[in-house]
């Protein structure tokens, strides 16, 4: 079957022609002074119906520039000043802000990028559903099919498509109604035991109110085994069309929410990360538009949560016809979903082409760096030992310079027994945020923490250094019990174990220049004078690879890469044993994001640092970390070395991380 | 919902018209170092950038200048005019303007010019010192309450809200009442921040608690240090840019006040020149000798004007909200 829709589709593509066709876009942003500066510069893509396109491109690169002007919502100063945008052969470049209007909803659609920020916190989720029903004066009653669907189902459904009343969506009020009708005329047509019990299951769960339409109800009575001509009277008689609120649950719970009808009374604080870009999804397909522009829409989100959603999407999409331009930074996850891959650099499309081959043989230098830095890829810690012409084999047992002298204990921290209890507003009981979490860190190792948002692993990490602490569980630092500390022992702990947090942009403070914070440190635990330290907070720049000349700068100046480079030299200048990294790279772009990690891994190898890696994303483990603790709703769930883990995880929840990890089973070749 | 186009895992079988395989010339984009800095971008503090903004500001360089010229005027009177203020002499009441006495003469015979003049000092160290005890009150109080929050902080802000439901200007009129036999500037500094300080508290406190969430404070105690020196050294002077614009903007409304009280009789003793009291004794003459009335309310009316100008000026250059993050 799918062999024939795919050439159905190849065909039926190519004599439509691309639905967007973006041929030499140039888009300015004029800046305060009047300058123009070049966001876009001759830059050429197209989607066809149906197809999944994607633009990777780091922050910066114009990818979400280029997108909002094919929507019309460029941002600010921002204008089209060259090339043409086509949409369905219609020019739309330059366009006014009344024909975009038209456009958007019912041509075009939207999932933004942040699920948090992008729906209003005043308005229930089933209103926002439908605003954007109501602005497109959809018809709530019948089912909106695309060209691309209609053409294909006409071709290859059994079911023939008898003009607009199959299109009939399922009403609340008659499902009951429908149900019982279901169950009789299975019984008449002789279907009994396993066979009806799974029939009635089905029909539960396909015959969603306001997103089942009559042909299909009738088409599952028919496969179900009723009589072609008593099925379509049983559709006729039951499905008559749905209310507003019915369509609004059936719009939410196609996007992949359970329990739709109640959840759309409810208000986006109630909802998840995941839960609101479901809502975001149901909004911006709910007028069925031909081409949906999806903006990182799962940036923000946990891994597994991010392939559940883009499954969803895909089935959805791939049902509806509906094309889709994907925007992202992670080229493992573009290739991974799309057909085609755009690549774009500094404002320009640098290369594009199918989605494998790009991977496989990226040409330009760029793609190539960015195909090289994919986390996905083998690990980068052996590649940079490599690099620095060292025995991989050495590194790998922790046989790191000087450990004869290190070793004072093998295990530098241990975790035993930790357990860690929030009081919940408005609820009786304590929430565990952290359930009986034992492991140690290796001198000179990494020990990487893996889990989703609310795991626990932070909460880990805070206990770890002292800034929170346990309700029950004892932390100990090279053997001693990190609670029994009294204020000289506790200061020269901090002196010993630093942190690295998420958050490049929080974690200095704005109003210290750079050689204020990497001294800070220094004056805290009064070490040298004014000449010595500035002596020290050099070498610490040249140790991060960054300018001296940024000592006079302010946070606000750097990129998110470079202040998290300012971070860690900040945490090197007290020459610590540990170094506990929060997310450090995790809002991180690739490029960057790899680079930050080979630092790491040099600094350990040089300075022999053991380091407690917290992060959600398995990838990066594979790069870091010598041993992986895997958690889940605060507790742990699987404690191996990484080769075994990746190789050959036990736990479930371990192997759908794994499976998460964008693009992690592409091949990739380096050419 | 039944599939009726699933496509396996389709990957392009055959290319489509217009997305050949494209790679651009290199020429084009040259690849450039990953995450470089740019060394020859001048160097920005916030504090610069304010400055920056500032001096590019027509309001503020307007109001600088006239605000300069009134200290200037307030420090050194001595330079305008030669003459005695209290120098009266009733042969000369409500005399016209003369050669020398360009504003002419009030009900007392003194000269109008000299009484402006001096009445500056007055203004405005009434401004300047009740908004400095209010800004240093109400950062006390309000830090405290941000920083440590709990008991300290519900009880803190009961007295702030108790506070805060006092008309300043009856508050005062009330107290000042009690001391009307030995008036003074320092007291009407004291009503003044007694009943002001509640604004500032209120601003304070929130941009505490605001900074002390942010991540570099849990960085500090990270790195050993104590949670005295997170709130000074970090908390506080991230929190210092809308105290500054308060402070700003509400050091004319204490120049007004000194004024409303002066001539209401309960603010400066009769012998201290103040614009608010020659307002106050010239207006019994309105209908007959406007003039008298009007240089020093103009004067009154020019310095509040500056410094609500200035006040903008900052308040637009310190936004938090203007601020890059």
């Amino acid at each position: 079957m799918t062999e024939n829709v795919n050439s159905d589709l190849r065909a039926m593509q190519k004599e439509h022609g691309p639905l967007l066709e973006v041929s030499h876009l140039a888009i300015d942003f004029t800046t305060d002074t009047g300058k123009a500066v070049h966001a876009v510069r001759d830059s050429s893509f197209s989607v066809y119906p149906g197809q999944w396109v994607a633009i990777v491109g780091e922050s910066g690169s114009g990818k979400s520039t280029s997108a909002m002007a094919v929507l019309g919502l460029l941002p600010g100063t921002g204008h089209v000043v060259g090339g043409s945008i086509k949409l369905d052969g219609k020019e739309i470049a330059g366009a006014k802000q009344s024909e975009f209007d038209k456009l958007r909803g019912t041509k075009m659609g939207l999932v933004p990028q942040d699920p948090m920020s992008n729906l209003n916190p005043v308005w229930r989720i089933g209103t926002q559903v439908k605003e954007a029903l109501k602005a497109n004066n959809m018809d709530v009653a019948h089912e909106k099919r695309s060209s691309l669907a209609k053409a294909l189902a006409a071709g290859e459904a059994a079911v023939q498509l008898k003009g607009n009343d199959d299109e009939t969506f399922l009403g609340s009020k008659e499902l009951p109604e429908l149900m019982d009708a279901a169950k009789k005329a299975l019984n008449a047509a002789g279907v009994t035991g396993e066979a009806f019990d799974k029939a009635v299951a089905g029909f539960e769960s396909e015959w969603v109110p306001g997103s089942e339409t009559r042909w299909r109800v009738a088409d599952d009575l028919i496969k179900a085994g009723v009589a072609s001509e008593q099925a379509w009277s049983i559709a006729k008689k039951y499905v008559l069309g749905a209310t507003m609120d019915d369509r609004i649950a059936g719009l939410l719970s196609e996007a992949g929410l359970p329990d739709a009808a109640t959840r759309a009374r409810q208000y986006p604080h109630e909802f998840s990360g995941g839960m609101r870009q479901r809502a975001l999804i149901a909004i911006g397909l709910a007028c069925r538009p031909d081409l949906l522009i999806a903006d990182e829409p799962t940036s923000a989100l946990d891994v597994t949560v991010q392939k559940r959603i883009l499954d969803h999407l895909r089935m959805l999409t791939d049902n509806l016809g509906t094309a889709v331009l994907f925007i992202t930074h992670d080229l493992g996850l573009a290739a991974e979903r799309a057909q085609h891959i755009v690549v774009m650099y500094k404002g320009q499309v640098v290369e594009s082409g199918p989605s494998l081959e790009v991977l496989q043989h990226p040409q330009h230098p760029y793609t190539k760096r960015l195909v090289a830095a994919a986390p996905s890829l083998a690990s980068q810690r052996l590649i940079s030992a490599h690099e620095r012409g060292e025995n991989v084999d050495a590194l790998l047992e922790h046989k790191v310079a000087g450990e004869a002298a290190l070793d004072k204990s093998e295990h530098i921290i241990t975790v035993d027994h930790l357990v860690r209890e929030f009081k919940l507003p408005r609820k009786k009981e304590m929430f565990k945020a952290v359930d009986d979490v034992s492991f140690s860190v290796k001198r000179g190792t990494t020990l990487a923490i893996v889990g989703e948002s609310g795991s626990g692993k932070s909460t880990v990490a805070n206990m770890v250094l002292h800034l929170l602490q346990p309700t029950s569980g004892k932390v100990f630092y090279e053997g001693r019990d990190t609670s029994t500390f009294n204020a000289k022992d506790l200061l020269n702990f901090r002196r010993h174990v630093q942190p690295v947090f998420q958050n490049p942009y929080g974690s200095l403070d704005p109003m210290y220049s750079i050689y204020r914070s990497i001294e800070e440190p220094l004056r805290i635990h009064k070490i040298g004078d004014n000449k010595s330290r500035e002596k020290r907070v050099r070498e610490l720049l040249d140790m991060v690879e960054m300018p001296q000349s940024v000592m006079g700068r302010y946070p606000n100046e750097l990129s998110g890469g470079q202040r998290q480079r300012i971070a860690i030299a900040r945490a090197m200048a007290l020459d610590p044993d540990v170094i506990v990294c929060d997310e450090a790279v995790s809002a991180l772009d690739v490029l960057v994001q790899d680079q930050v990690l080979r630092l790491l891994n040099d600094l350990q190898a040089e300075k022999g640092l053991s380091y407690l890696f917290i992060t959600h994303d398995l990838a990066v483990v594979r790069q870091i970390a010598d041993e992986v603790v895997v958690m889940q709703h605060g507790r742990l769930v699987e404690h191996a070395t990484t080769d075994e883990v990746f190789n050959n995880p036990k736990m479930q929840y371990t192997r759908d991380l794994l499976d998460a990890i964008p693009g992690g089973k592409l091949q990739l070749g380096l050419d | 919902m039944t599939d009726i186009t699933t496509k396996s895992d389709g990957y392009a079988v055959e290319t489509l018209p217009g997305q050949e395989r494209y790679v651009a010339p290199i020429e084009e984009t040259p690849l450039q170092s990953v995450d470089s800095v740019d060394e020859n971008a001048p160097a920005t503090s916030m504090w610069a950038d304010a400055w920056r903004t500032l001096r590019r500001n027509p309001l503020f360089i307007i109001s600088g200048l006239l605000i300069l010229f009134i200290i200037v005027v307030a420090i050194a009177p001595g330079l305008f005019t030669k003459q005695d203020p209290n120098a009266c002499d009733l042969a000369n009441s409500l005399s016209p303007a003369s050669d020398g006495h360009p504003f002419g003469y009030d009900l007392q015979g003194c000269d109008v010019y000299t009484r402006v003049v001096y009445g500056t000092r007055t203004s405005l160290s009434v401004g300047i010192l009740s908004t400095l005890l209010v800004v240093i009150l109400g950062t006390l109080i309000g830090s405290v309450a941000g920083f440590f929050g709990g008991w300290l902080d519900a009880v803190l802000s009961r007295i702030t809200d108790i506070f805060f439901a006092l008309p300043m200007l009856l508050g005062a009129i009330v107290v000042l009442q009690m001391f009307k036999t030995s008036k003074s500037i320092w007291k009407i500094v004291l009503v003044l921040a007694l009943f002001g300080w509640v604004g500032v508290a209120r601003i304070a406190r929130s941009a505490v608690m605001e900074s002390k969430n942010l991540e570099f404070n849990t960085a500090s105690t990270a790195l050993g240090s104590t949670p005295a020196r997170n709130l000074f050294r970090h908390i506080l002077p991230n929190s210092l840019a809308p105290i500054i614009v308060i402070g700003t903007t509400s050091l004319a409304s204490y120049i007004v006040a000194e004024a409303t009280l002066s001539f209401l009789g309960v603010g400066l003793p009769t012998t201290t020149v103040s614009w608010g009291g020659d307002i106050s004794s010239a207006q019994t003459n309105l209908q007959t000798d406007p003039l008298v009335l009007f240089y020093p309310a103009a004067a009154l009316a020019i310095t509040v004007l500056a410094f609500i100008m200035m006040g903008d000026a900052v308040k637009d250059a310190l936004d938090p909200k203007s601020r890059t993050a």
